[in-house]
């Protein structure tokens, strides 16, 4: 659908404005998606898709009001823009209820390959094949496939608003990822990998069913453990979940609002001395890396906490103007269906020195936690977590044996102060990265 | 919204270069959500979604696609562009006339679309200013109001044209409290495939002040003990546990894919003969409940485990093609973007006959679970974990201190043997399930029941 979302914007802006809106901004996205999944060398499921949509903020008063449509035909745009000023009747008054003004220049990104497009689907079903079969060549109790998939997406983001924002941008990532289950002696494990790319010849299909392979056999043979305290170490993949119960803490909306652990913390320290935490909106590479963000707002990079201390919170407009600071350019959508609120971008720990090989030779008795279940359940305002985890046993710097079926549990705060050890390996998981990360002690619940 | 004969047309398209099964799925739906947090209403949320999606099976093999672009010309287009990835089987004979009268209708009687924002803003507020005069401790409240409105025309080459309508009603809200150092938070919700009628009956200011007591009362709990302990859940603490341990593996497609422990077990016995779990959409008002699920396919009651002994699956269209064997009613899908898969509707663990607290003062010591959390398992060996929102330690079959952090991990076929007592009561909580990326409304429930020992996730004391 060749939609000129630039017009688009600008008609819907001009039609909020004349209903009486003293600011309207129209955020509208179009796309196209391919997926692919194979299961015994078979096409199991694809997918091709188009869509299209646009979520209008309109401010009246102070008040602000928001709808959005999926629906680009007259009826629709008609529905969004009278709906958006009836909302703003509804909400409260609230002066920070600004859209940022228009800036020079954007950082220039490279973020379409045309590859992406070009390149046939009958090759890209040939990729996800190929994981399959690199999976199942790795080892031979490989047995099933949940699923070995390509998958792409070519998008246009567009950003009007009635201060003079009007600006547009395209871009196009593809992944891969494998998901496998290892069988032995009756016994089940699964394992799984992932690439997400913004260059289609970056994606390495055997690295994908080998790292799913891997990560299925070596579970092959688990074991409960008794309940006691030791070293754990986060593999990249479990330290970027734990990101994620931090992230909301770094909003400054969270902090506004009395809701997080950081808050006043500004210059303290809040973690190990190896501890530094960024978020980066514009990295090269990034797949989700953008010019701007959800708003129009340029997206850079934040450094929130810099050796251990806290340097500060993530912003939109909104609580950049209830702080009187600039907004740090993470004011993020889901999609055209949602209001612009703080979210993190391409968010991770810094690789630390250490060789991950090395990091594991220093524990006496540990264990390397290679997946956690029900993560989704920690607090992210009171810290605390508690989750089932799985991995591998280390005596003396080596792994022993699988281990399922514990539980670790504990508070975020805690847990960023007891790191003594951050791995030089760095792995990003779409929008989160983290190297190899050791926690010195932690209680770790079994029989 | 499309004639059945339209539809024809679209379906033979879909079909024209081979596939035996093609499906539409037309959807328009339009939404409000309302948010209130530091006792301001933040946002005030109207949307509308227009969309199409189509399906040929092939085999083993599906082609899917969608668009936003509902014309009769889109819907062409797009049969076509989902036709080229068929094969197989060529030239769909006309399609016939199948109509299934579903087993019960919801009767929504105040259409949200009808209510007016204000009367919607006011119950957020009253809830608010419940969880505040609660307890002075209460020092942030978020509260959610959200309704869909859903329509859709499914229409498939067996012959089923289904128009249905979905309503759902639902508030959620979240207390924080403070003392000192200490936050802790409590949430509670409700919802149901309802309109406005659901506030006749329900009391949203007691939702309210149960998230705010169970923030303020955490403020003084102790961490959870750590290890391995009999373990008590509440009939009123929800069903996350029945919902994870047996749910997810009971679904076809797990089954099929052998990613499920409960695999090829039909007939045998998986569960302690006191446990018998059901599926079913047809319970009026229900988060999970539906008239059709969304493949037209009427939606069902279904034993799962009757007495300890597995007795079916839950099955979506594809799944029950594989087998030759009819759909249970469960195939499900987000939206017109997502295709559909099997998935849980209302589920539970039906009642026993034991008493609820004579169950607690048989227990010499464990964890009373009193509210659930979510939850996540690996249905291929069948762990499991949920969250504990309340819990409370039992010493000599008393209810002693409050506990908090606190995981519950297990295996799920074991935990569902070992099941010694199962109470006479039984409480439903709502839930937006999610899999494959598609979160799905569902409702879960239990009785109360015991389970010898389980692992409970806590924190050890530093020696």
């Amino acid at each position: 659908m060749a939609f000129d979302l630039l017009k688009l914007g600008d008609d819907t802006v001009s039609r909020a404005l004349k209903l009486g809106a003293s600011a309207a901004e129209s955020f509208l996205v179009s796309d196209r998606e391919l997926s692919i999944e194979v299961a015994n060398q078979e096409v199991e499921t694809m997918k091709v898709a188009e869509s299209a949509g646009l979520g209008m903020r309109v401010f009246k008063d102070g008040r602000m009001g928001f709808a959005y449509t999926a629906d680009l035909s007259k009826t629709g745009l008609d529905f969004v823009a009278a709906q958006a000023m009836e909302n703003a009747k509804r909400s409260a008054v609230d002066e920070h209820n600004v859209l940022p003004e228009p800036v020079g220049n954007y950082t220039s990104l490279d973020l379409f390959d045309p590859e992406i497009d070009k390149t046939p689907v009958e090759t890209k079903i040939s990729l996800a094949k190929e994981i399959e079969r690199q999976a199942r060549q790795y080892d031979k109790r490989v047995t099933i496939t949940e699923r070995c998939a390509y998958q792409d997406s070519t998008y246009r983001v567009a950003i009007v608003n009635s201060h003079g924002i009007s600006e547009e941008y395209k871009g196009a990532y593809c992944g891969a990822y494998s998901f496998l289950v290892a069988e032995e002696n009756d016994e089940q494990q699964t394992g799984f990998g992932m690439q997400y790319r913004l260059k289609y010849n970056q994606l390495n299909p055997k690295e994908v069913g080998h790292e799913g392979a891997e990560k299925a056999v070596r579970m092959l043979g688990a074991k409960e453990i008794s309940t006691q305290r030791a070293t754990v170490v986060l593999d990249p993949y479990v330290a970027t979940n734990f990101l994620g119960v931090i992230a909301p803490a770094l909003s400054a909306e969270s902090v506004q609002k009395g809701k997080s652990l950081f808050a006043g913390k500004v210059g303290q320290a809040v973690g190990a001395r190896l501890l530094t935490i960024i978020d980066d909106g514009a990295m090269k590479g990034g797949v989700i890396s953008a010019p701007m963000d959800g708003e129009g707002v340029p997206a850079g990079k934040t450094v929130l906490i810099d050796k251990g201390d806290l340097q500060g919170f993530l912003h939109n407009t909104y609580t950049a103007a209830k702080d009187g600071v600039a907004s740090t350019g993470n004011g993020t959508r889901g999609s055209f269906k949602g209001t612009p609120e703080i979210g993190t971008t391409n968010f991770y720990i810094a690789p630390g020195e250490t060789p991950r090989d090395k990091l594991l030779a220093e524990i006496d008795k540990g264990l390397y936690i290679t997946e956690v279940m029900g993560m989704h359940t920690a607090n992210p305002i009171s810290g605390d977590f508690s989750v089932g985890a799985s991995g591998l046993w280390i005596e003396n710097g080596k792994f022993t044996h699988p281990v399922r079926g514990v539980a670790i549990a504990g508070n975020v705060m805690d847990l960023l102060k007891s790191i003594d050890c951050i791995g030089s390996d760095m792995t990003f998981f779409v929008g989160k990265g983290s190297p190899t990360v050791r926690i010195a002690r932690m209680t770790i619940s079994g029989a | 919204m499309v004639s059945r004969e339209d539809a024809n047309r679209i379906l033979k398209i879909a079909l024209q270069n081979g596939g035996n099964f093609a499906d539409i799925f037309v959807e328009r739906k339009r939404n409000v959500s309302i948010s209130l947090e530091a006792g301001k209403i933040e946002r005030v949320n109207s949307g509308l979604d227009v969309g199409a999606g189509i399906r040929v099976i092939s085999g083993d093999s599906t082609s899917f696609a969608h668009t936003n672009d509902v014309t009769l010309k889109g819907l062409e287009a797009l049969a076509d562009i989902v036709s080229k990835a068929a094969k197989g089987h060529n030239g769909q004979k006309d399609i016939p006339v199948i109509d299934r009268p579903a087993n019960w209708r919801p009767d929504f009687k105040k259409k949200p679309g009808s209510v007016p924002t204000e009367a919607k803003v006011a119950l957020v507020e009253k809830m608010d200013k419940a969880a505040r005069s609660a307890d002075p401790r209460i020092k942030q409240v978020a509260v959610g109001y959200g309704d869909v409105e859903q329509d859709v025309l499914i229409a498939n080459s067996d012959g089923v044209y289904v128009e249905d309508q979905r309503v759902r009603t639902r508030m959620v809200i979240n207390a924080v409290a403070q003392e000192g150092d200490a936050i802790q938070t409590g949430f509670d919700s409700l919802g149901g495939l309802q309109g406005f009628e659901i506030f006749d009956t329900a009391n949203v200011e007691e939702t309210a002040r149960n998230a705010a007591k169970r923030a303020v009362a955490l403020l003084s709990a102790k961490p959870a003990p750590a290890g391995r302990m009999p373990v008590v859940m509440a009939g009123e603490a929800g069903g996350t546990m029945v919902h994870e341990a047996c749910g997810h593996g009971l679904e076809a497609d797990l089954v099929q894919k052998k990613l499920s422990v409960y695999g090829g077990k039909v007939g045998e016995k998986v569960a302690s003969e006191l446990i018998t779990v059901i599926d079913d959409a047809t319970i009026p008002g229900k988060y999970g409940s539906l008239a059709y699920d969304d493949e037209g396919t009427p939606g069902e009651k279904s034993v799962l485990i009757e007495k300890g002994v597995l007795k079916s699956y839950m099955y979506d269209k594809l799944t029950a093609i594989k087998e030759k064997r009819e759909s249970n009613g469960n195939g499900r899908r987000q939206s017109y973007q997502d295709r559909p898969i099997p998935r849980m509707t209302n589920t539970y663990i039906a009642s026993g006959e034991s008493d609820p607290e004579e169950i607690i003062r048989d227990t010499k010591s464990g964890l009373l679970v009193k509210k659930m959390g979510g939850g996540q398992v690996n249905t291929t060996n069948g762990d499991f974990v949920f969250d504990v929102a309340e819990g409370y330690l039992i010493e000599d079959g008393q209810v002693g201190a409050l506990v908090r952090g606190a995981t519950l991990t297990g295996n799920g076929p074991k935990v569902l043997q070992i099941v010694d007592r199962v109470g006479n009561d039984l409480g439903f909580a709502i839930g937006t399930c999610g899999k494959d990326g598609q979160g799905a409304p569902v409702s879960d429930a239990q009785p109360t029941i015991r389970i010898p020992e389980m692992v409970v996730g806590g924190i050890l004391d530093e020696d």
